[in-house]
């Protein structure tokens, strides 16, 4: 196997889907002070990767609907070549990481971004981002709002499905 | 010392596993994309020694094995103490089909991996493989520009998804209507909902009632087509009332029945036939049409009766026919008794405009469409479960605000769930600027509480000055006065005249 040496950067790019208000809304509805409803997605190989209610998908990097992100993490370094890398994500995307896979609280876009992270480069993404969920559900309101919220797939358009039951056969 | 690592294939893994006494034996993980498995391997064992172990474990091939730690890949001629893999960490593995798939992505060699694109090595052809694949062309480009037009269709119909953030349809009103149409086939819904402490406490606020009657902006329209509305809306006395029913929906009917009765006793009087026409066109049509339009918009919509029963007819001889079923379907308004009677406000009254019920708006416009969606329902019935809840939720400064600005624009309200991004530039700049309008909105009333609403007197600057003009110089008690009519002068004047006999 000829693999080249050369490295790629893996970047986390973070999203509030809240777009602010959850920063301002979460001490009075829930309690507790959340800055963000976090929605997060891996920038490797000059493409953008997140798991939704779709399965994985991917897009140029800050090509969903939500924009540019708001921020930029980076994760580091990877000797991973996008063609293994792709065979990672179509296995995932069969069986851990298919779209009705889709928990909003405990599957999630996060938990995606964390497992890949771990594989690209070994590091996890920062814990306020998976500790979200936790932190709602643990207040009283967010046991009430469980209910609708499990029912929620986001999926932020603008993103290419990859799933090896893509429409080739 | 036997120190026979297993580098001879040949050798039984359990010399492996018993390797010589300087090793020590580990416990890694080696995870896939499927499943993972812990492997006892010699602390100083390769890379190649490992994958020989893992091919055995996840039988594949050792060509197909590429084994990931810590961002690196483990070549062969490494080993594992060089990477730092010690006890209980993890491995990646990423199983590669060596040669194309065929058929129907059942190339299931390896345990692992699935029908995956082939390996670099083909050329854009991989592409075509039956599997299906991610649209890259393998070894070539990263861009999945081959099938990126069938991908975006779905990528569209993502949207979908995006929406039922925003419960399950973009557009409030229709949300209303259903939410309406359900709650009026439930009767029993709808009469738990009205028993609801915190319903009937919401009800027994007639200022917060009058506030989000008046916000509409359809009942605004209404208002200054026809003030008596806004006079009847100003009467605390009237609203208290107005809520007394609502909340009762026994003595809704009750109510209802009288004022019936009333009116068509009405009509045998000489001349009070047209008295009652008359009044029905001047008033009640309007309210009719108005309410017609947005059927099922105004979560409390409140009509200006007259007190004193003078309501319209517009039927030409006595009606004998039985009062409509508040808990039946809507039929058309000619067919029933009507009158501007008491106001309603979200009550419980068939859709039919009646005596009491002249917009026709029945109880189940409660904020209906907004709950249409399984998800909302029981979120509905975990706040009616926990009154509290709301209660303070409602209670927070802002909520009202935010109504109100909601309200005034079911656009904005509409577009709201969709989190298009504010200040990009996106083809739907319409949708943008609403969007900016909203978070604007919103922001100001986060800032500063109530902020929308300035001291009285600056409200009723105007009114004031009116007042004193007209004679009233007390400015205390024209303050007063209009604060309690919210800004309706006249009722305010009546209020005054009312307290102060000279």
């Amino acid at each position: 196997m000829n693999q080249h040496d050369s490295t790629f950067g893996v970047q986390l790019f973070i999203y509030d889907l809240s777009r602010g208000m959850a920063r301002q809304l979460s001490p009075i509805m829930l309690g507790k002070q959340l800055d963000g409803i976090w929605h997060t997605s891996i920038v490797v190989y000059g493409e953008e990767f997140f798991y939704g209610g779709a399965g994985i998908s991917s897009c140029p990097p800050g090509g969903t609907m939500l924009g540019p992100p708001d921020t930029v993490v980076e994760l580091g370094n990877t000797e991973v070549t996008e063609e293994i890398f792709m065979d990672y994500l179509s296995s995932l995307g069969e069986t851990t990481y298919s779209g009705d896979k889709y928990r909003l609280f405990e599957h999630n876009c996060n938990t995606f971004t964390n497992e890949v992270a771990q594989f690209l480069t070994g590091n996890k993404i920062p814990s306020y981002i998976t500790d979200l969920p936790s932190e709602v559900l643990s207040t009283p309101f967010g046991q009430v709002l469980r209910p609708i919220l499990d029912s929620i797939h986001i999926a932020p358009p603008g993103g290419n499905v990859i799933s090896s039951q893509n429409n080739h056969s | 010392m036997a120190e026979n690592s297993g580098t001879d294939p040949a050798v039984e893994t359990n010399t492996e596993e018993n390797a010589a006494a300087s090793a020590t034996i580990i416990k890694v993980t080696v995870k896939t994309p499927k499943d993972k498995e812990e492997i006892a391997i010699a602390e100083d064992s390769s890379v190649s020694q490992f994958k020989e172990e893992i091919s055995k474990r996840f039988k594949a091939n050792q060509d197909q094995l590429v084994l990931i730690f810590a961002g690196k890949i483990l070549k062969d001629g490494d080993t594992l103490g060089q990477h730092g893999i010690k006890d209980g960490l993890t491995v990646h593995l990423v199983i590669k089909t060596a040669q194309k798939t065929s058929g129907g992505g059942s190339s299931q060699t390896s345990a692992s991996s699935g029908p995956g694109p082939s390996q670099g090595n083909t050329d854009g052809s991989a592409n075509s493989s039956p599997a299906g694949n991610l649209g890259t062309p393998q070894g070539s480009g990263p861009s999945p520009t081959p099938t990126q037009p069938p991908n975006m269709l779905a990528g569209f119909g993502d949207l979908s998804g995006l929406a039922n953030l925003g419960m399950g349809s973009a557009n409030f009103m229709e949300l209303q209507q259903q939410m309406q149409r359900q709650l009026m086939s439930n009767p029993e819904m709808l009469s738990q909902i009205m028993e609801n402490p915190l319903v009937q406490s919401m009800m027994s606020n007639p200022d917060l009632m009058r506030q989000m009657i008046v916000a509409n902006p359809q009942m605004q329209q209404l208002m200054e087509r026809n003030p008596e509305i806004s006079h009847m809306l100003n009467n605390p006395e009237l609203m208290r009332q107005t809520m007394e029913l609502a909340r009762n929906p026994a003595m809704m009917q009750e109510m209802m029945r009288n004022q019936d009765r009333a009116l068509s006793n009405l009509e045998s009087i000489p001349g009070g036939y047209n008295a009652l026409r008359r009044m029905y066109t001047d008033i009640q049509e309007p309210m009719f049409s108005a309410a017609r339009e947005q059927f099922g918009n105004n979560p409390f919509s409140a009509l200006g009766g007259n007190a004193d029963n003078s309501g319209a007819q517009p039927s030409r001889t006595e009606n004998r026919e039985p009062l409509p079923n508040p808990w039946g379907p809507p039929d058309t308004a000619a067919t029933t008794t009507s009158g501007t009677a008491t106001t309603t406000s979200s009550t419980t009254s068939s859709t039919t405009p009646s005596v009491s019920n002249p917009l026709g708006i029945s109880s189940s416009s409660l904020g209906n469409g907004m709950f249409n969606s399984p998800g909302m329902q029981s979120l509905m019935q975990q706040i009616s479960e926990n009154p509290q809840l709301m209660q303070n939720m409602l209670s927070a400064p802002y909520m009202r605000t935010m109504m109100q600005s909601l309200a005034q624009n079911p656009d904005i309200a509409s577009q709201a769930p969709t989190p298009t991004p504010a200040p990009t530039p996106t083809p739907a700049a319409g949708t943008n600027t609403a969007q900016q309008q909203l978070m604007q909105q919103m922001l100001q009333m986060f800032a500063g509480g109530n902020a929308s609403t300035p001291t009285p007197e600056v409200r009723f600057q105007q009114q004031l000055e009116q007042l004193s003009a007209m004679g009233f110089i007390n400015r205390e008690a024209n303050l007063q006065a209009l604060i309690a009519t919210g800004g309706d002068i006249n009722a305010a004047i009546e209020r005054l005249l009312g307290s102060q006999p000279s």
